[in-house]
């Protein structure tokens, strides 16, 4: 059974797709098939409208969530009562969607039910605080690839990444794909005195000199980075940016002479609005970018088909990720990890 | 008049609203369709009941009714005997064991102000097995059916411990429909049994939410130092130690101190006279508030008072240019005071609030608009406050002015005068407020 162990190290997962139909929901599936449920009280959720019996975009079937005995579950009051499995009604949240307001159920006896619970960040808190007291020692959340920002290390502390032929049917761009988001997800966290500098810096863009100092470099944030405003006084080592780092700052900063003794901070990986190319330039340049908070990667989850029916062959897309990202992946539905 | 229609009013009434520490929306909710109260008898109870919550612990309670939610339509959906889904009677239940732990609170804190019915048949209905929590499906123990084809589900699932094969889901499919029906049975007759019950949980939700009200309300009057006022039908209105909520807290954050003033007033017109930013606007925005708080059972901004009752209350600014009718800030003044003098002469009762009315055209016609107006209005029910620069000659009103500059300080207090004649402070405010040196020297010239 793979990863499961590492999934019992941590108190909150993610499940995060990097586009739809990449086989998350069986990814989900299989994990919470395998949890061993009388140690450990689950509650699961979904983000938003992810979770509903077809896809929205592709038309193609999507399976609910097989939940089992024991199961916390959060989702609309409509999928609430189209669920197909004995279940209690312990909460009823102040949470809206527009399937109607999110309730929380304990899994009788098991069987399916469609989930699309809490859409922000903040209404992840929420849940995942409502859930504690309702005892779950693990919460996972089904991720969706749009909203990439609510897997952020502020709301799970450990992650699985899906990825398959629907983002790309040519192994050698899903491959390349798949490592840069890897890579993003994997980057260096800053040390502990910087992080207690900067965690509760909510806006603009600072500097950090040789002392430890943070100084304001005047800017809103990074995305309002013109030719002449960004000046970099010399003995700044570390540039912290609390919103998103996008393209034309990191140019900006690359084209600085002293890009060799800087690092770029950013809050965490799901900050940062790169295209791969211009990262790939910075680092070339000797440029570095570090992350405040980070979540555990703890695998790569793979799905050879694509909606359109062409279909990779597994073990080749396994074996060539697993040597280019340097991390455990798996085909799910292919293996299925029997117990 | 609404507590919702009364917010608008620039008063304060907001502010007192704003900061009112209600634990539901159910109580916010209630609050805001909520109708003056118009009988002396109604606003008394009120206050009593208030003055009996006054010294107790309502601490515990108050953190109970944070749950109560707003199921009204629910509860209307249950008086019309239909079928309830899970969620619909999950909040039923959750609205009893509420009731029920609030009722218990009451008691042990001795607090008598709302009657909550007995609950506990519905409890009963809705908790068949006794677990005494907060939490709802359809249990075994209300069908026997229903509980052998759950025993042949959990046989198959077991605690999902192995991958089911495709025989094994079929029938789970085929047991769980059979469930499903059985659960619809039992929700029919629960909705049955639950029908009766409406009227109890509807008058459940209203006094939950009306204990919330009276909970925050004596939490702010204890707060802003506010008094239980004294209610009178067709008598004396009278204010001592009267204050506004929001101007005091402005101007205490400025580290200054805030001037009450005292006041009264019957059937007699009532004029206020005064140097500018004498607080005569003040005056005026905090006997609306006042009367607001009184009708709606608040807390009062004064040391103690007595309050006459009113059907409405209408309060001229003087400034509302409607642009959108295309007429100026004149016209669109007279036609508000229009209405009230319409009104008062229909014999409505009501409090009139004017704040310089006719200010703005020239003085001479001004100032006979003004004594006009107070002559035709002569004496109304729930009595009519003027604020005025102008010099008005009646007879048969009665006159305040603020005391006014002191020493370079402004007194806020209201003082009771016979003669209308103006005080002469505009120069000097404007001299105290910094403006052109050459401004005030010439505008001196001209005065002599």
């Amino acid at each position: 059974m793979p990863f499961i162990k590492e999934i019992l190290k941590y108190d909150s997962l993610s499940i995060v797709g990097l586009e739809k139909n990449v086989g998350k929901t069986e990814c989900l599936n299989y994990i919470l098939s395998r949890l061993p449920l009388q140690a450990r009280k689950v509650a699961v959720t979904s983000i938003g409208i992810d979770g509903e019996s077809k896809d929205q975009v592709t038309a193609t079937k999507k399976p609910e969530i097989y939940l089992r005995e024991g199961v916390l579950f959060s989702t609309s009051e409509t999928y609430y009562k189209k669920r197909k499995l004995v279940s209690e009604l312990v909460d009823i949240t102040n949470e809206r969607s527009s399937l109607g307001r999110v309730v929380t159920g304990k899994v009788r006896i098991g069987g399916k039910v469609m989930l699309s619970g809490p859409s922000s960040n903040p209404a992840l808190s929420r849940w995942i605080r409502s859930v504690r007291a309702l005892g779950a020692d693990i919460t996972i959340i089904d991720g969706a690839i749009s909203r990439l920002s609510l897997a952020s290390p502020a709301i799970s502390q450990a992650m699985i990444l899906s990825t398959g032929a629907a983002l790309s049917s040519n192994v050698n761009t899903l491959v390349r794909k798949t490592k840069y988001v890897v890579e993003l997800i994997n980057l260096p966290t800053v040390h502990e005195h910087l992080f207690k500098l900067l965690e509760h810096v909510e806006n603009g863009v600072w500097g950090v000199d040789c002392d430890g100092k943070a100084v304001d470099l005047g800017l809103r944030s990074s995305l309002a980075v013109t030719a002449s405003e960004l000046k970099i006084p010399a003995d700044i080592k570390y540039i912290y940016t609390a919103g998103a780092l996008t393209d034309t700052f990191l140019k900006k900063v690359a084209s600085g002479a002293g890009v060799k003794d800087l690092t770029l901070v950013v809050r965490d990986f799901t900050k940062i609005f790169i295209d791969e190319m211009v990262y790939r330039n910075f680092v070339h340049s000797g440029g570095r970018i570090a992350v405040l908070q980070k979540s555990r990667l703890l695998a790569v989850c793979i799905n050879p088909v694509a909606p359109n029916g062409f279909v990779l062959d597994s073990d080749i897309l396994c074996e060539k990720l697993r040597e280019t990202i340097g991390f455990p992946v798996y085909d799910i539905v292919k293996n299925r990890y029997d117990i | 008049m609404t507590f919702k229609s009364v917010l608008d009013i620039d008063c304060g009434i907001r502010f007192l609203y704003d900061k009112l520490p209600l634990s539901s929306s159910s109580a916010r909710k209630m609050l805001l369709e909520s109708e003056a109260m118009k009988s002396k008898r109604d606003i008394d109870i009120r206050y009593s009941k208030l003055n009996a919550l006054y010294n107790k612990n309502c601490g515990d309670i108050a953190g109970k009714l944070v749950c109560l939610k707003d199921i009204s339509a629910t509860i209307r959906r249950t008086g019309e005997g239909a079928v309830l889904d899970d969620i619909e009677l999950f909040e039923i239940k959750y609205l009893a064991i509420v009731a029920r732990e609030v009722s218990q609170l009451m008691e042990k804190e001795r607090i008598a102000v709302v009657n909550l019915p007995d609950l506990s048949d519905v409890i009963e209905i809705l908790d068949p097995d006794s677990l005494n929590i907060p939490s709802f499906y359809i249990y075994d123990s209300y069908s026997e059916e229903l509980a052998e084809v759950r025993k042949r589900m959990k046989a198959i699932t077991g605690f999902g411990e192995k991958a089911l094969d495709d025989e094994q889901m079929t029938s789970l499919a085929l047991l769980q429909q059979r469930n499903d029906e059985l659960e619809n049975g039992v929700r029919q007759e629960l909705a049955h049994k639950l029908a009766g019950k409406a009227k109890k949980l509807e008058h459940t939700l209203k006094n939950l939410s009306l204990l919330d009200i009276m909970i925050a309300t004596v939490a702010q009057m204890k707060e802003l130092g506010l008094c239980f006022p004294a209610i009178a039908e067709g008598g004396e209105t009278f204010y001592r130690g009267m204050f506004n909520p929001m101007v005091k807290a402005a101007v205490e954050q400025r580290g200054a101190a805030y001037v009450p003033v005292d006041i009264s007033f019957e059937k007699k017109p009532v004029t206020i006279i005064g140097a500018n930013m004498g607080g005569k606007s003040v005056v005026l925005k905090t006997l609306a508030l006042n009367q607001i708080a009184a009708q709606f059972g608040f807390g009062v901004a004064a040391q103690n008072c007595c309050v006459n009752i009113v059907d409405k209350i209408l309060f001229s600014i003087g400034d509302d240019q409607n642009a959108e009718k295309g007429i100026s800030s004149f016209a669109a003044e007279m036609l508000a005071i229009n209405e009230i003098v319409e009104s008062i002469r229909r014999g409505d009762n009501l409090l009139a609030l004017l704040d310089e009315p006719a200010r703005a055209t020239n003085p001479i016609e001004g100032t006979a608009l003004v004594e006009g107006l107070l002559e035709v209005i002569g004496k109304s029910k729930g009595g009519t406050v003027v604020a005025t620069h102008y010099n008005i000659k009646n007879d048969n009103i009665k006159r305040y002015r603020v005391a006014g500059l002191k020493d370079g300080r402004m007194d806020y207090r209201l003082i009771e005068t016979e003669s209308g004649d103006v005080p002469h402070e505009a120069v000097a405010i404007a001299e105290q407020l910094g403006v052109n040196k050459e401004w005030i020297e010439s505008t001196k010239k001209y005065l002599n």
